[in-house]
């Protein structure tokens, strides 16, 4: 049974239609990127998933829950990381975990330990007599991830999860996402960072302007942009060589890039047309999930 | 699946929430009612003769208890519940497993207390002023129970329309006060006018006040089956609608 079933998923608010029909399935156990420009969609399948947006149309099933009929089995099932810091934040981190965990149907005595586990898990502990509005942004979000945990969800949902977090702190959740997948949940993320997308996702789905233009495996998305780019330091600013116009180059300053498709260039005749040129250095890199984002929603 | 530990979790956070600020949530109902009872009932009051056949400041102080239940039950509801929306917390609740009706429960649970605090402590100062006699112990509990409750929902209803602090107030300032001071709190509906009396049956919580008198005096201006069914009725129909926002997410889920 796949962890999470949406078909034909339409979402229509006055002014737009956010949701065109979407469909698409996530199994259980898998580490799930939904990526998109801002505006595309992504929090607005998130929210009717969570119960925090009403479906227009369509189906949406959470381990074969239906999420309006068996609204109250289906949101057990959820963790949700929300984009936006949305807990009292005068409210101590302790107690914040403590009645969110309740309106799970925790015990009391059980929420207990929970709390103290994911307070220590995600380095927490120490602060956990603090008001929630003393914490940093880092802490913050951790605090998010630890209230979404609390009930044990076999399924998490992150929304930007690592949004305006230092390096290390991301870091550090990316760890802690990553064991909680290798133990069974199974992640549905949305990110802007598409080095954390690339980093973790098995599979991605690319939405833009409500409709999903591409669902796959993350290796076969990266293989949608065969080739290289070819990198070039000048030593002097120059125009762009009449030679070099039949291939995709950008100039900014002195840094040239020559994007390079393996099934027309050939590297004799790129270093060929390059000669000349007042190259103080130069690199190759491999296609990265970003350059596949752009390709694909021209943003 | 039932989730009681839910419902009870939620009702225990709005309880200690109003506990917590209990200087500006249970006193200051409690120091307006004392200061009318000084002002209209033991000072202004010696000078107005018997109102149907008590005391005048007998007559007011199950107007002014029940004037300090309505506005207690329909603030905490409606303060709590819009500022969770306001803050975006309300989303907690929203994203559990709680039923509709549960999340009704539990806000009305806490207010109920908290009107039922407030309740006391100008039952209590009323003790101290007047030769008070509990007439109808059962109807005195129906009707500040009942009463709690109608005033919880309504505050519910209103924290799910208002999208502005300026709105919140609307119905606080246009709608109750206006209708608690004209519903007999602080004079018979048989010393108005023909055309005001008839005017004044439109009003729901004449119903109120004067049900609730009836549990002290055992005499009302009403017949009390008329304000019991009134009060029941009003219960079922805002609990109803409640649900209904709540189902739909009204102006809680986009």
């Amino acid at each position: 049974m796949d962890a999470i079933t949406i078909k034909n998923l339409k979402k229509i608010y006055p002014k737009i239609e956010a949701l065109k029909g979407i469909s698409l399935s996530i199994q259980k156990g898998e580490f799930f990127g939904l990526l998109g420009p801002n505006g595309a969609g992504k929090t607005t399948t998130i929210h009717i998933l969570t119960g925090l947006a009403n479906k227009t149309s369509g189906d949406v099933m959470l381990f074969g829950k239906d999420i309006e009929e068996d609204y109250k089995e289906a949101r057990a099932l959820i963790g949700l990381v929300p984009q936006e810091f949305n807990f009292d934040q005068f409210e101590k981190v302790y107690n914040i975990l403590y009645f969110a965990s309740g309106y799970f149907g925790i015990s009391s005595n059980l929420r207990k330990v929970r709390i103290e586990k994911v307070l220590r898990e995600l380095g927490l502990w120490e602060k956990k007599d603090m008001k929630a509005i003393t914490l940093s942004g880092g802490m913050k979000r951790k605090l998010m991830i630890a209230r979404a945990l609390i009930h044990q969800p076999k399924i998490l949902i992150l929304d930007e999860p690592t949004a305006g977090v230092d390096v290390e702190t991301r870091k550090s959740i990316w760890k802690f996402i990553r064991k909680l997948n290798q133990e069974g949940v199974t992640i549905l993320l949305t990110t802007h960072y598409l080095e954390e997308a690339e980093e973790l996702c098995e599979r991605i789905a690319i939405i833009n302007h409500g409709e999903i233009i591409t669902l796959d495996s993350k290796n076969n998305l990266l293989k949608l942009l065969e080739g290289e780019r070819l990198c070039l330091t000048l030593k002097e600013e120059i125009k762009i060589p009449a030679n070099l116009k039949k291939y995709n180059v950008v100039l900014n300053g002195k840094i040239m890039t020559i994007a390079l498709d393996s099934k027309k260039d050939h590297w004799e005749t790129v270093l060929a047309d390059i000669q000349g040129l007042p190259i103080e250095k130069m690199e190759t890199q491999k296609n990265k999930l970003e350059d596949v984002f752009i390709h694909l929603t021209n943003e | 699946m039932s989730n009681l530990t839910g419902m009870w979790t939620l009702a225990q956070r709005e309880i200690s929430r109003f506990l917590r600020v209990w200087q500006q949530t249970i006193i200051p109902p409690i120091i307006t009612s004392t200061l009318f009872i000084l002002i209209f009932g033991y000072s202004l009051g010696s000078r107005i003769k018997m109102v149907g056949g008590i005391g005048y400041l007998e007559f007011i102080i199950p107007g002014l208890l029940m004037m300090g239940v309505i506005m207690s039950a329909y603030m905490n509801t409606s303060s709590s519940l819009f500022i969770s929306k306001f803050q975006k917390n309300i989303q907690e609740v929203l994203v559990s497993p709680l039923a509709y009706w549960q999340v009704i429960a539990a806000l009305t649970l806490a207010a109920v207390l908290r009107a039922l605090l407030v309740g006391i402590g100008i039952l209590i100062v009323s003790f101290l002023f007047a030769n008070l006699v509990v007439g109808n112990i059962f109807i005195l509990l129906y009707f500040i129970i009942m009463v709690s409750i109608i005033f919880a929902f309504a505050g519910i209803a209103t924290a799910l329309w208002a999208t502005s602090f300026d709105k919140m107030n609307v119905f606080a300032t246009f709608l109750i006060t206006p209708l608690t001071y004209l519903g007999g709190v602080f004079f018979s509906v048989q010393m108005l006018p023909p055309m005001w009396q008839n005017f004044a049956k439109f009003n729901p919580i004449l119903y109120m006040v004067d049900g609730f008198r009836y549990g002290f005096i055992g005499t009302s201006d009403v017949n009390i089956w008329y304000s019991v069914i009134l009060v029941f009725l009003l219960v079922v129909g805002f609990g109803a609608l409640c649900v209904h926002l709540f189902k739909i997410g009204y102006k809680l889920r986009d």
